[in-house]
Parts: C-alpha cells; sequence; structure tokens
C-alpha cells in the first residue's frame, strides 16, 4: 500500500482523505438540520459551535485534498461506457464544489449575521462581510437549498458504488476500502 | 422668643459653605453631546467569538471642568430597545425578559459618583450602572480631549453581564454566551 494513488488504484492519503470526509459531512450534515430543529437555548448554541467548528474542518481539509488530488494521478473510472464515466466525474467535480460551497456560504451568512465563526473556540475567522439581514436570508436559503444538493450527490454517489460493486461487479468500491487489491 | 446663638451661627455657616459648594457642582461646564459622532458600543462573545453590537439611543446629562472634578458629574441613560448588533433576531432576545427584560427596565443607568484624574488628558470615573434592577459601581477610565469649546471622549469598562442579571434561567450558564462584556463610550459633546 502506498500513500500515492496511480493511474489504477488510490493511495492511503486519497482513502483517509475520501472516508475522513465522509464521516465528517455526514455529522455536519446531521448536526446541521439536528440543530435547526432545537429551541433556541444553550443547547442549540453547543450544536451550532459544534456545526461551524467541523465545517471551517471540511473547508480546510478539502483545500488539501483538491491540492493533494491535483499532485497525484487519479485512477480511472470504471464504467464501461463513456458516458457513465463522465457522469462519474461530473458527480465527482460536483461534490467537491458542494464541500467549498456549504463552508463557504456558512461562513458568509455567519458574517452577514455578525455571528462569527469561532473554530472550537481557537480561533476566530474573520467576518467576510458586513451585517446585512437581507443577504443572511439569501444564504441561509442557499445554504439549505445547497444541503439538499449534497445530500442528493452523496445518495447517487453511495448507489453508483453499490451499483459498480454487485452488478458491475468491478473494482470501484473495493479500490477505494483499505488494503491493496489485485486486479483492477 | 427666636435668638441667634453662637451654636445656630455656626449651623448656619456650615449650611452657607455645603451651599457654596453645591453651586460650584452646578458650576461645572455643562456640554451637549453631539449624538450623530457620538456611540455607546459593545464587545461581548457569543459561540467563543466575539461580536459588536451598538445602544442607539442614550441621552447625557454632562457637567464637567477639569478643574472642577468634584463638581463634575455625568449621567446617562441607556434606551435598551435601540440596541443593535446587525441581527434582528439577537436584537430581540437581548430585549426580552431572559436578557435585558426591556419592557420591565426599558433605560440603563450611568450615574457618576467621582471624577479623578490619572494622568494629563486621562480621567477615571466612578459611577453607579444600572441595569435592570441592579446597581453596581464600576470605574471607567476615559482619555477625554477639549479643544475650545469641543471635547472628545473615549473609553471601555468591562462588566459581567450575569453581575446583572442579563442572562437568567439557562444563560447564565456563560459556556456559549461569554460573562464579560466590553462596553466603549465614545463621546462628542460641545459646550454652548
Amino acid at each position: 500500500m502506498t500513500l500515492r494513488s496511480t493511474k489504477h488504484a488510490f493511495g492511503t492519503v486519497a482513502k483517509v482523505f475520501h472516508w475522513g470526509m465522509a464521516l465528517l459531512v455526514i455529522s455536519v450534515f446531521s448536526i446541521g438540520w439536528y440543530m435547526d430543529f432545537l429551541p433556541l437555548g444553550m443547547e442549540k448554541l453547543e450544536w451550532i459551535s459544534r456545526h461551524k467548528s467541523l465545517g471551517v474542518t471540511v473547508l480546510a481539509l478539502v483545500t488539501l485534498r483538491v491540492i493533494w488530488r491535483l499532485s497525484e494521478p487519479t485512477p480511472q473510472e470504471l464504467g464501461t461506457l463513456k458516458i457513465e464515466r463522465m457522469a462519474a466525474k461530473a458527480g465527482h467535480l460536483g461534490l467537491y464544489l458542494l464541500m467549498f460551497a456549504m463552508p463557504l456560504t456558512g461562513w458568509t451568512m455567519s458574517s452577514a449575521a455578525n455571528f462569527p465563526v469561532s473554530v472550537f473556540g481557537l480561533f476566530t475567522l474573520p467576518n467576510l462581510v458586513s451585517a446585512n439581514q437581507e443577504l443572511f436570508e439569501t444564504l441561509r436559503t442557499v445554504h439549505w437549498l445547497l444541503s439538499w444538493g449534497i445530500a442528493g450527490l452523496v445518495g447517487v454517489h453511495f448507489l453508483a458504488a453499490l451499483k459498480h460493486h454487485f452488478r458491475d461487479r468491478d473494482a470501484t468500491l473495493r479500490r477505494m476500502l483499505p488494503g491493496t487489491i489485485k486486479e483492477n | 422668643m427666636f435668638q441667634i446663638n453662637g451654636k445656630m451661627l455656626s449651623v448656619l455657616a456650615i449650611a452657607t459653605t455645603l451651599a457654596g459648594f453645591s453651586g460650584g457642582a452646578l458650576g461645572a461646564d455643562k456640554w451637549v453631546v453631539n449624538s450623530d459622532e457620538s456611540a455607546i458600543t459593545f464587545s461581548a462573545t457569543q459561540l467563543g467569538a466575539a461580536f459588536d453590537g451598538a445602544f442607539e439611543a442614550f441621552s447625557a446629562d454632562i457637567h464637567f471642568s477639569p478643574d472642577d472634578l468634584a463638581g463634575s458629574s455625568v449621567e446617562v441613560l441607556i434606551d435598551i430597545a435601540s440596541v443593535n448588533t446587525g441581527n434582528g433576531d439577537r436584537d430581540s432576545q437581548i430585549v426580552s425578559p431572559d436578557w435585558f427584560d426591556a419592557t420591565q427596565w426599558p433605560t440603563a443607568k450611568f450615574a457618576t459618583k467621582s471624577f479623578s484624574q490619572i494622568a494629563p488628558g486621562k480621567y477615571e470615573a466612578v459611577a453607579d450602572l444600572t441595569i435592570r434592577d441592579v446597581t453596581r459601581e464600576v470605574s471607567l477610565p476615559f482619555d477625554l480631549e477639549i479643544d475650545g469649546n469641543a471635547a472628545d471622549a473615549t473609553g471601555a469598562v468591562t462588566i459581567n453581564r450575569t453581575d446583572f442579571g442579563v442572562g437568567q434561567g439557562q444563560w447564565t450558564d456563560t459556556s456559549q454566551v461569554s460573562d464579560p462584556v466590553t462596553i466603549k463610550i465614545e463621546i462628542t459633546a460641545g459646550r454652548p
């Protein structure tokens, strides 16, 4: 098992990014929905804190991940149809864009609400825009719509992985799991 | 029979002297606040991140002379409902019963008890600050620049919100909304 990916296999770093961020994104998403339903109170604020801190973590990690990805070969998609491989590319690009867009809209909406973002209480991010109620409400809607977008894409991603594994019986899912596989 | 004796004379003398002093208090210069160029702002911490806000409506009764600190006094009334933190939801929380309860206590009051000079152009006011139904003594150091009939004063004091009952019930917990709040004043006033 190597750190770097090859044309045919994912390296350890790519796998760790993939599964680590999968867990993180699902957590941030779940917290986001949960905190929205809580009545205003200490508990809500605590969960908002965690949501923001973890969201900023996603932003930092996805930045590193993209840099890493661009610096190494990316294994080829395994679909037999060209359109299938194109769809996979588009889906992955969408996931990357959303991993940037979610935290960025969250950070901007916090700024517009004059609710600066503290990262685990360690440091505070600068406000990206000045307080603006209208902008805040727009961004809140955008953030909410994008959350559906990422939920939808993650769902498709998950189903596609299962389809490759159980129907096409190719290595798409297995090559993202820990360990080395022989065939591809 | 009404007779003036020595004892009564001395009482009269003290009374006159006291009257003289209080006349001196009124003698400190009166200043009128230029509200466009003055602000009472604050900085508080929520979810670990500092945010700023302002009380946009306040009135001040200022009598101040650097050479008559004993006769100087400042009383500021702050309209709690004029709070602006750039977030409507938060502003409506601030005035709610759990926080300032502006319906019951619509104004906060800052009334000085004494002034002292710390350094040239630097003073300290000891004052009673009343928020909700709690009055506590605070010390506000401030810089003062008097140029002819115009004056600029800037100062800041940090208080603990829970000392004043700002944040009731679950909000007495300071882990998400911190206890210290820094109040900043920036007053521009003129001598009419």
